[in-house]
């Protein structure tokens, strides 16, 4: 210790020697070891044995003997035993130093400072990391915020969809409400006039919308009554099943007949029939139909009585028509409607048919005039009724006319 | 069986990845949940028996470096092989063992090594794709996964490293 005074140099080492732990090992070339010596226990090697492989005793020295440069150093190296030392590697002539000095409290003090050191990195770290985290659930959070707005927009739309499409459908509704309930207004009509009318004539009715025709009005109309004779009597002594089941067929006889004809069915009352030409559509020669329609009636119902006097019904049928200005229209109140006739030539009919005979046609002069050409009539003479202040000349329909045909020669 | 031989192995990654928590877990089977930084290099000593002979380990912790310029090479001198670590739950440490690899080949040639990502238990914060390691071991490196904590996959790891370095 060049400029030292001895005594502080020696006191020196002396000081170095003690706090520093120093110890040494000698190592030859051919990696034994040769020497030891200073505070070893320290470095747990106090049982090192001199002569044996320095590795093998010292593991710390493995791979660095020998060393490739000297002076050469470890710094800061904890032993098994617990010490930390630098490590000096020396050479002198004949062998290589191992002086180990221990570093034990500086590295302690090291490795405090150290410490907080990598703990505030990691802190750090785990702060970075965090906020990566967070910012990720953030913008996931984001993200499904999006989508939910965006959900939510398509369902408005779709709420909106369905409203209009209700409405739309709440309008088609009610227009199908309008539409059933102008059906049903038709249909009620149409059944209304089917019961005075034939079928088609009602349609035509319908069809061409005026109803102004059933409002009251006067017209010249042929009158035709028909009823059965012996009826009344027939229906005291039979089974009202039977009754019934008569009238049905005779009805459905009749009937067809009179729309056939172009009559208007005015009502039924028992085995009566009420029908009139002329109205509510006017047709051409109501005369010459009223009769046409009285002989083929009268037919039909000689076809019916064969069968009826096989069940032992003796029935009659007798027709009486007129032909004068009626007054005709809906009568009746809310609910109820019929049309009707009112008039004279009603009950001059109703007259004439009342006195008929089975198989008569009795009818005015009038009907007779009219009907000369197709038919062939017989006069009665004149007859007075009840409730007619005049007589009343009557003829009888025989037979329709044949028509002539000439003869080829 | 062969004379027992010692090699020098020494243990390289980033800070707080677990390099002492390894060597404690496969020198003495034990695990500390406290963390204390290693200053300087610690030294320990663990007989592994192979199949044909015993290989006494000569394990050298090395302070951990993120800046690998701060790496002293005088405690590389003399390995046989070296064991690479690297923190499953910290990407970052992947790379400071890439860095380290580089700087060993550079200085001291091509030596056995084997990278291990260490805290493999932690699989909920693990950050480390399975891509980026696939690519490394087509590279032929050895990769192994690693708890110092349950002790999984150490054992093994130390062992292969052993058997290359005895060869």
């Amino acid at each position: 210790m060049e400029g030292l005074p001895a005594t502080v140099a020696e006191q020196l080492q002396a000081l170095i020697y003690s706090d520093r732990a120093v110890a040494y090992l000698q190592v030859d070339a051919e990696l034994n070891l040769v020497a030891a010596g200073g505070h070893l226990a320290a470095y747990g090697l106090s049982g090192v044995h001199l002569g044996e492989p320095a590795a093998e005793q010292a593991f710390f020295l493995e791979g660095l003997l020998p060393p490739v440069e000297t002076p050469f150093s470890v710094p800061s190296v904890e032993l098994a035993s617990g010490r930390v030392a630098d490590l000096y590697f020396l050479l002198d002539e004949e062998a290589w130093w191992v002086v180990l000095l221990d570093v034990s409290a500086e590295r302690d003090s090291a490795r405090r400072m150290q410490q907080k050191a990598y703990d505030m990195t990691l802190a750090q770290e785990r702060e970075v990391l965090l906020n990566r985290r967070l910012e990720a659930a953030n913008a996931a959070l984001i993200a499904a915020r999006r989508e939910l707005e965006a959900s939510h927009d398509a369902l408005a739309d779709a709420h909106a969809q369905v409203q209009a499409q209700a409405a739309e459908l709440a309008a088609w509704n009610k227009t199908l409400e309008e539409r059933v309930a102008a059906q049903l207004t038709e249909i009620e009509r149409m059944s209304r006039l089917k019961r005075f009318f034939a079928p088609a004539l009602a349609e035509l009715i319908v069809s061409s919308g005026n109803e102004r025709i059933l409002e009251s009005h006067r017209r010249d109309i042929a009158v035709l009554f028909c009823d059965l004779r012996g009826f009344t009597a027939f229906a005291e002594s039979a089974e009202p099943e039977e009754v019934m089941a008569l009238l049905h067929g005779y009805h459905a006889a009749l009937v067809p007949l009179i729309q056939e004809f172009g009559g208007t069915l005015d009502r039924f009352v028992g085995d009566g029939l009420m029908v009139y030409f002329n109205d509510p559509l006017p047709c051409p020669n109501p005369a010459e139909r009223a009769v046409s329609l009285a002989i083929a009636m009268r037919d039909a119902v000689a076809a019916l009585a064969q069968n009826w006097r096989r069940h032992d019904y003796h029935l009659g049928f007798g027709i009486g028509i007129a032909q004068g200005f009626a007054t005709l229209g809906q009568i009746g109140f809310e609910g109820r409607f019929d049309y009707s006739a009112i008039g004279t030539v009603i009950n001059t009919a109703a007259r004439l048919c009342e006195v008929a005979k089975d198989g008569q046609i009795l009818v005015t002069s009038r009907i007779a005039t009219a009907a000369a050409e197709m038919a062939d009539i017989s006069e009665i003479g004149p007859l007075t009724f009840k409730g007619l202040r005049r007589p009343l000349a009557v003829s009888n329909v025989e037979t329709l006319k044949v028509p002539e045909t000439s003869e080829v020669a | 069986m062969a004379a027992a031989v010692q090699k020098k192995i020494c243990m390289l990654g980033g800070f707080s990845v677990g390099k002492t928590s390894l060597v404690k877990r496969f020198v003495a089977s034990v695990f500390s949940e406290t963390y204390l930084t290693t200053v300087g290099v610690k030294i320990d000593k663990k007989t592994v028996e192979l199949s044909d002979r015993v290989v006494n380990l000569i394990l050298w912790d090395l302070a951990g470096e993120d800046d690998i310029s701060s790496l002293r090479m005088s405690y590389l001198r003399g390995a046989a092989g070296y064991v690479l670590v690297a923190d499953g739950t910290r990407p970052s440490t992947l790379e400071v063992a890439l860095s380290l690899r580089r700087r060993v080949e550079a200085e001291f040639g091509a030596l056995p090594f084997v990278l291990l990502l260490n805290k493999n238990d932690l699989q909920e914060q693990w950050a480390i794709g399975d891509g980026e390691v696939e690519n490394l071991r087509r590279d032929g490196w050895w990769v192994r996964s690693t708890s110092a904590r349950t002790g999984e996959g150490v054992e093994d790891a130390f062992g292969a490293l052993a058997e290359r370095v005895a060869r």
